[in-house]
């Protein structure tokens, strides 16, 4: 496995973060991955040295400031799901790779659950089932990232 | 193998501190600022900076659609441009009839308010604004303009369109604000039908695109096709402009009050340009202590 620099990480963050940025609308909007907490991932789960629960906090941080809701949900939000992947890291080496998508698809639920909680706190009403796509999407653009051959633990690299 | 000495310590043992404390530290963090935030609003300011900081990153985002905006602008079909000239033109005509009894209206109704010696209604001047996005976030209806405090806007303003209101602006950052639509379920809007004068405070529906009528009793005089229109009570929005249409009515036993159903009139999710107005320049209604023998108005705005 090639060593990960953190210009590496940043760089990656930030093309996912003005993926985030783009212009969505309509139902682009409604099934709009989240790019930043894949990207996230990616790293906690190959880099956990590098990219950890404070990498993730900043990442939210930003991510509520862009979105203009309640500053720190985000931040809470993706600082939990980062200290859930982070705690099973370790046994992902011994995952086949649809077994890796399978916990990337809990951890991406995880997430929005989360967030849904801490949004009902705050006030807001119950969005419809729909609010759960991005989970779908977000799992299966992994799964496309995974078939490019970038291995996520990389024990198994040809 | 040798060099391995002078090598840091394989990642595998650098630990730091446990993921647990580092979510507790974090979680912490956040928690207070989310309290921080919703609660004492010590946070605007901060936010409002940082926002600035990410406009570049916000602009370069847009990069891209502005560009193909920019290319169907361009290559737009000529027959489509002289089909949409005919339409505005028949549009400008119909306006127009209207608009020449507006002024005679408007003469006539400065001259009654001079008799009623009541303060003159100024014009409420408006900014044109465009919209960059709609909110990033699945659980609001806002949409986000391209005009902010470097501008001269505040939030608060009233933001229309030519079919009536669209909502208000409820966040402004430099560059930037954040407009809050009418079927945003956080936003009330004092409105009174068109055709007998009854007030009554619109609520967004948060889904559907559709605003709420609540707390009105079951035997309350409202049909469907009733127009709402806004009643200035709240000198924010100008009174008299369309706010929805009624659609359904359902009135169910079981319940004391009526559920009324509205559709915005204005082309909420359609347009890109609106117009956000000034505030603090609606008339004051007559004053009636200075007249107690003038019968009162019954459509006039009253004070809270």
């Amino acid at each position: 496995m090639r060593p990960v620099g953190l210009k590496q990480i940043y760089f990656s963050l930030l093309v996912a973060f003005m993926l985030y940025l783009l212009p969505w609308a309509g139902f682009g909007l409604l099934v709009r991955p989240d790019f930043v907490l894949l990207v996230l991932l990616f790293w906690m789960l190959r880099a956990p040295h590098l990219c950890n629960v404070g990498t993730a906090w900043t990442m939210g941080l930003l991510a509520d400031l862009a979105s203009g809701s309640l500053f720190g949900q985000y931040a809470l939000t993706y600082a939990i799901t980062a200290f859930v992947a982070l705690s099973y890291q370790r046994r992902l080496v011994l995952f086949n790779d649809w077994q890796q998508a399978g916990y990337v698809f809990v951890l991406l639920v995880l997430t929005q659950i989360t967030l849904l909680i801490l949004k009902l706190f705050g006030g807001s009403g119950l969005p419809g089932w729909s609010y759960f796509l991005p989970s779908i999407t977000g799992v299966l653009l992994w799964q496309v990232v995974v078939y490019s051959r970038v291995r996520v633990t990389g024990q198994k690299d040809h | 193998m040798a060099s391995l000495q002078n090598q840091q310590p394989p990642a595998f043992f650098v630990r730091g501190p446990s993921p647990f404390a580092r979510l507790s530290f974090f979680a912490a963090i956040s928690l207070a600022l989310m309290a921080v935030d919703a609660r004492l609003h010590y946070l605007t300011e901060v936010r409002q900076g940082f926002t600035a900081l990410l406009h570049p990153l916000e602009i370069l985002a847009h990069g891209p659609s502005a560009a193909y905006d920019a290319t169907r602008d361009f290559i737009t079909r000529q027959s489509l441009l002289i089909e949409e000239n005919n339409a505005l033109h028949e549009k400008s005509l119909k306006q127009s009839a209207d608009l020449q009894r507006f002024n005679a209206m408007q003469a006539e109704n400065e001259h009654l308010r001079n008799l009623l010696k009541a303060s003159k209604e100024t014009p409420q001047p408006g900014k044109l604004a465009e919209i960059i996005h709609t909110s990033r976030d699945p659980f609001t209806r806002k949409v986000i303009v391209n005009i902010g405090t470097q501008q001269g806007i505040t939030a608060g303003q009233a933001a229309i369109d030519e079919y009536g209101v669209i909502g208000q602006v409820t966040q402004v950052y430099p560059f930037s604000s954040e407009v809050t639509l009418i079927t945003d379920k956080d936003l009330a809007i004092p409105i009174q039908i068109e055709r007998n004068g009854l007030r009554a405070i619109a609520f967004g529906y948060g889904r559907d695109n559709t605003i709420d009528l609540p707390y009105l009793p079951m035997n309350v005089d409202i049909r469907e096709g009733d127009k709402l229109v806004t009643s200035g009570i709240d000198g924010i929005y100008p009174s008299g402009l369309a706010v929805a249409k009624v659609t359904r009515i359902e009135r169910n036993a079981d319940s004391p009050f009526a559920h009324i159903v509205c559709t915005p009139t204005a082309g909420i999710n359609n347009h890109r340009q609106i117009l956000l107005l000034t505030m603090a320049n609606v008339a004051p209604a007559p004053s009636e202590s200075s007249k107690p023998a003038q019968p009162r108005n019954r459509h006039a705005p009253r004070r809270p």
